[in-house]
């Protein structure tokens, strides 16, 4: 590779350098500011949240003067997906870094905060790759530090639990998903992806049949993130155990790595996107279908019988990301309403409303790490009437009902999904109105818990301050509401990136 | 004016009054308390300012491009989905800046009235915030350039009457009214709705610009096609209207709304809430003249309701409860001059602009009567029955003659406004007796229409004399010294009073100003209307009748009073007793409809909770066997993914090989 075809690709990819260059500081630093017996001077997490929002914004404004550029031969591109994802991610992960805040402790938050920017550059990476191998290691990007950060911040008993479930299993999904792509690269002969969606499109699975088994895998493997039905397992389990921060991210994150890396392998999954009577996206589109029906159904009905918050929203991230893979499902169609642009509309929508929900519960805390129990909700509306009107926006967002970005995101689905002429989206259309309305049940069932029950005398305490996440709070109610008042901006850039 | 400075004025006339109420809602309880009104003030009069500013600009230049074409249409690009787009349009013509001009002007002067009236009270600020949000719909609703937007915004003045009827929700009385008023409504809401279905079915659009601009051809090809669709159309529509304007026999609802603060009744259930049917029936006007069959029954229900109301307002003791009688008769006479533009298409503009200039002077003078009302319930301690109370007028001089000045305009004394007003629809009336194919009709109607001025001018002054002649008495809750109005109180009602009087004789017939600016309306055409000199003196004789008969009986021999009362027996008792419509709609519509319930709720009961139990318990049942599943042994979650990424690799083999 030529010094002159490296500097093309890092230019493509120059927010991203910014931020594993901030990551590499703090890494090489953060140990240093240490005291002798390993105690760090109180406040320090001030100063590492403080650098990590200095590089986001950094790689924010850089990431606003690139120019989408349509596809390029090199391991990287810089097209509208990325450019949306990318604004998309750098947002969000901003109000994680103000979430995580206060929950970081001042030892651990310098190598907290670098894997929090690591992995939503791994994010950024995945979004960028033009190369099944960039891909991957942007997969992984995201996957190792993410381990890190399970561990790191609590010790608890129920957070190991959940950080080696979490670690056993994705390796596991990562290796399904590595094998899957080495096959792929068997059956074509190339790891750049064009190159791959169209050798897809055009072969019939009876001439390469390693496919069989590649796409498969690739599905499962990307499943995991997405957590689809039944590779969602560990969600409910890690959820429960992790810092209220930590479920934040993993409610979103993989969901959008998950989503960037099935939309870059669409000819995997779009049965219009086939030229071939028979090329592995027909086949494969029914299996998705299929998962995105358990998918939808046993998140929502699992949900119905949570006492935990945590593990509701689990399930609750479960069941949107079955909302998702609709879209995903409905991409490519001849309408005027293409599925790939209602999915990146709803994972923005999603991001706010989910990172939200989790930041009011940390927000409005009482004593310990954040509110975790539906019991602990009771009376919210009256003893904080800030933090319950805010809750409850969030939960008319999840349950998809106006005002809210929610509703104006599975109002796009529904529309994609009934319109797309791909056959079978219909059916997925109407299911997903009766998910939205068995979800209804349980998040409206929250408000009801807030507003109606007396609280319980024992929680009476005044609410711990927590300043970051009630700034995180005010960006995700401006983004939930902002995004169904004046929804046009986002919209025209998901319909740039699914051009 | 340019065209940006427009715009941003329109966005100002609904969005001044919106911040108001939110700032007012989100801060009034804790933080302004009793300071709430500046807000609102502020907000109406910035709405009102912009509204004038408004009025005098866009209109001329409108006129000089196409007369018929709305001022301005400006939109906000929600969001463009495929092809589905949805703006947020506002637009304004002639029609549309002098109900907004009329809206904000009298919200004003009610608002500051209402501060001076609703002061210590503990719903202060939620008093304001909700008096800020109705003037805000209401703005929206006449700025509305679409069925949908009119429909949601005729349903949010619906909501905000609703608050505010019920603004003393303790009150049991004031919370059924709050219930009655929006249950009733909906029966008219239906209408809207329906007629909503229709035009998008006849039309494909639900745009003004399209549904009533009669210009094109293709909209004429569709009119010629579907004549019979048109008249449903324009019947559905008028329902929508009988049940916001209160029409017979939706009108019960109205009388009930009183239960509300007096200030609200002045503006939302005198001024211009009520209105709101007469202005969408009027806005339809190029729907209308192709269905005059539609136009027959508007006519017809107006005079129905307008006799009605007035043979009820003769008995009734309750001050308030004659002035709402008397504003749904009013109503009325607004639907007859609407109706009778069946007389031929020269007749169209000349009776739509009676109906609109009747609305336009009824909004001053029927705010200032129940301001003046709500000042004698003020000073009375909260007592507004006639007979407990008299010769109010040495003590409440202002009042005494602010409300004088109103019910002169009611009943139609030359030359105040609302004798130029009445006198119009008069002459639209006796247009349609000697013209068209339905003479004989309008010749009762017309009738009708002189008997029910003449018990205008006799209740209304029956009213006056029972309030402010006679000996003085009080009642005990007033305390010793009742007391004229404050001057937040009373500058309103002068102001009104002015407006009352001389209104009629600035805009009116006499110099055509209002007629000539309401012609660039859609629908309209300029005419030279002329003076009816025979009608105006006969509308002057039914005045005087009226009055002379009010003064014989209460002031000069009250005992003619009690003889008139003996001798009318049974009329007297209907009147009295609101022609028992509350209890026929009870036996034949509430009561049905009560053991319909309970046979629903006993279906309800069993079988669909039943079921909806069943379901319910499905889901549980369901995810037991999920459940096992989540039981947090890592192995057998690795197991379940392997096994079904092997399921997905033995689906594609097989669905491969069965082809």
């Amino acid at each position: 590779m030529s010094h002159e075809s490296i500097r093309t690709a890092v230019q493509l990819i120059l927010p991203e350098c910014i931020l594993i260059g901030t990551v590499c500081v703090m890494f090489l630093t953060g140990p240093f500011l240490l005291g002798r017996n390993g105690q760090a001077s109180p406040g320090l997490r001030h100063r590492w949240g403080a650098l990590a929002l200095l590089a986001i914004g950094a790689a924010a404004w850089q990431w606003w003067h690139t120019t989408p550029v349509a596809a390029i031969d090199g391991p990287f591109l810089s097209d509208g997906l990325s450019f949306t994802i990318r604004g998309i991610v750098l947002a969000l992960g901003a109000v994680l870094v103000l979430a995580a805040w206060n929950q970081l402790d001042d030892r651990t938050s310098a190598e907290c905060n670098a894997c929090l920017l690591a992995l939503l550059a791994g994010v950024n990476l995945t979004a960028a790759a033009n190369d099944i191998i960039t891909l991957f290691l942007g997969l992984e990007l995201v996957s190792i530090p993410t381990y890190l950060l399970l561990y790191l911040p609590t010790r608890s008993r129920p957070a190991q639990e959940a950080t080696i479930k979490y670690f056993l299993l994705s390796l596991f999904s990562s290796a399904m998903l590595v094998y899957g792509l080495a096959l792929l690269y068997g059956a074509t002969g190339t790891t750049m992806l064009p190159e791959i969606v169209e050798l897809l499109k055009a072969t019939s699975l009876t001439e390469s049949p390693l496919l069989l088994i590649a796409a498969p895998l690739i599905a499962a493997g990307l499943g995991f993130r997405i957590t689809a039905v039944p590779f969602h397992f560990y969600a409910p389990d890690v959820f429960q155990g992790v810092p209220a921060f930590m479920a934040a991210l993993l409610s979103f994150i993989p969901k959008v790595v998950g989503f960037t890396a099935l939309w870059r392998l669409t000819a995997l999954t779009s049965r219009a996107a086939a030229e071939s009577a028979d090329a592995v996206s027909t086949y494969m589109a029914s299996v998705l279908a299929v998962l995105a029906v358990l998918t939808m159904f046993i998140g929502n009905l699992m949900a119905l019988r949570q006492s935990n918050l945590h593990r509701l929203l689990a399930y609750s991230s479960v069941a949107h990301g079955g909302y998702m893979l609709v879209g995903l499902l409905a991409g490519g169609g001849s309408s005027g309403v293409p599925g790939g642009a209602a999915l990146l509309f709803y994972l923005a929508a999603y991001g706010f409303m989910t990172i939200g929900a989790f930041c009011i519960l940390l927000a409005a805390r009482r004593s310990g790490d954040s509110i975790r129990t539906i019991d602990e909700l009771a009376g919210l509306g009256s003893s904080q009437p800030l933090a319950a009107l805010v809750l409850s926006v969030f939960l008319f967002s999840l349950a998809g009902l106006p005002p809210t970005a929610g509703f104006l995101g599975k109002f796009n689905l529904f529309l994609a999904a009934w319109s797309s002429g791909v056959s079978g989206t219909r059916w997925l259309a109407v299911i997903l109105a009766m998910n939205a309305a068995i979800s209804a049940w349980y998040y409206l069932r929250l408000i009801g818990v807030m507003y109606l029950q007396s609280p319980q005398p024992s929680t009476a305490d005044a609410p711990t301050r927590n300043l970051p996440a009630w700034i995180a709070t005010a960006v995700c109610v401006a983004g939930t509401l902002g995004l169904f008042l004046v929804p046009q901006a986002v919209w025209d850039a998901a319909l740039l990136a699914t051009q | 004016m340019s065209e940006s400075v427009q715009q941003l004025l329109m966005w100002l006339i609904p969005g001044a009054p919106l911040t108001a109420a939110i700032l007012i809602a989100l801060f009034g309880p804790k933080v302004l308390r009793g300071q709430s009104h500046w807000l609102c003030w502020l907000g109406i009069a910035t709405a009102f300012g912009c509204s004038l500013a408004l009025l005098t600009s866009i209109t001329p230049e409108g006129f000089a491009v196409d007369p018929s074409q709305p001022a301005v249409v400006i939109g906000y690009e929600w969001i463009k989905v495929g092809s589905l787009d949805i703006r947020i349009d506002l637009r304004a013509d002639a029609m549309t800046s002098i109900m907004l001009s009329m809206v904000t002007g009298v919200s004003l002067l009610v608002a500051i009235f209402g501060s001076g009236y609703m002061h210590h009270d503990p719903g202060y600020p939620r008093f304001f915030a909700a008096v800020s949000l109705f003037v805000f719909s209401m703005c929206m609703l006449v700025l509305a350039g679409s069925f949908l937007m009119l429909f949601v915004f005729w349903e949010a003045v619906g909501l905000c009457s609703y608050l505010l009827i019920g603004f003393w929700f303790r009150k049991p009385s004031a919370a059924a009214a709050a219930k009655k008023a929006f249950v009733v409504n909906r029966i008219g809401d239906f209408g809207l709705l329906m007629a909503m279905f229709l035009i998008w079915r006849t039309f494909g659009s639900l745009d003004f610009d399209w549904v009533l601009n009669s210009g094109s051809t293709e909209w004429q090809m569709i009119i010629g096609a579907n004549r019979e669709t048109i008249t449903l159309i324009c019947l559905c529509l008028f329902l929508g209207a009988m049940g916001k304007s209160a029409q017979f026999p939706l009108h019960v609802w109205l009388p009930d709304a009183m239960e509300g603060p007096t200030p609200v009744s002045a503006l939302i259930h005198a001024a211009t809430m009520v209105t709101a049917g007469v202005y969408l029936v009027a806005r339809c006007t190029p729907l209308f003249v192709w269905a005059p069959t539609a136009q027959l029954v508007v006519a017809g229900v107006g005079a129905a309701t307008a006799l009605i109301a007035a043979l009820t307002a003769l008995m009734q003791y309750d001050l308030k409860r004659v002035m709402a009688y008397s504003t749904v008769s009013q109503l009325g006479f607004m639907f007859m001059a609407l109706g009778a533009a069946a007389a031929g298409p020269e007749y169209v503009t000349p009776a739509v602009t009676a109906a609109m200039f009747h609305l336009f002077t009824h909004a001053f003078f029927k705010a200032l009567l129940f301001l003046g009302s709500g000042s004698v319930m003020h000073s009375m301690g909260d007592v507004i029955d006639m007979r407990r109370f008299s010769g109010l007028r040495r003590v409440m001089p202002t009042t005494h003659w602010t409300f004088l000045a109103g019910a002169a305009a009611l009943a139609g004394v030359p030359p105040l406004s609302g004798f130029f007003s009445k006198d119009d629809i008069l002459a639209s009336l006796s247009a349609g007796m000697t013209h068209g194919d339905h003479r004989l009709y309008f010749a009762i109607i017309f009738l009708v229409a002189v008997l029910t001025a003449v018990l205008t001018a006799f209740y209304t002054f029956r009213a006056y004399f029972m309030t402010f002649w006679g000996p003085e008495k009080f009642p005990e809750e007033a305390g010793a010294h009742p007391h004229e109005a404050s001057p937040v109180m009373a500058i309103p009602l002068q102001i009104l009073a002015l407006l009352a009087i001389s209104i009629g004789f600035i805009v009116g017939p006499l110099t055509h100003r209002f007629s000539s600016y309401l012609a660039h309306t859609m629908g309209l055409s300029e005419t030279h209307p002329h003076l009816h000199w025979g009608l105006m003196l006969l509308s002057t004789a039914i005045a005087a009748s009226g009055i002379y008969a009010a003064f014989v009986m209460y002031v000069r021999s009250p005992a003619k009073a009690e003889e008139a009362r003996l001798r009318s027996g049974r009329l007297y008792d209907l009147s009295q007793n609101k022609f028992y419509f509350d209890e026929i709609l009870t036996t034949l519509v509430v009561a049905p409809l009560r053991r319909l319930a309970a046979l629903s709720v006993s279906f309800d009961r069993t079988v669909i909770d039943g079921a909806v139990d069943a379901v319910g318990r499905l889901p549980r049942l369901l995810s037991q066997a999920p459940a096992r599943l989540h039981g947090g042994v890592v192995g057998n979650y690795a197991l379940v993914m392997l096994l079904a990424a092997t399921a997905a690799v033995v689906f594609v083999v097989q669905a491969l090989g069965r082809q």
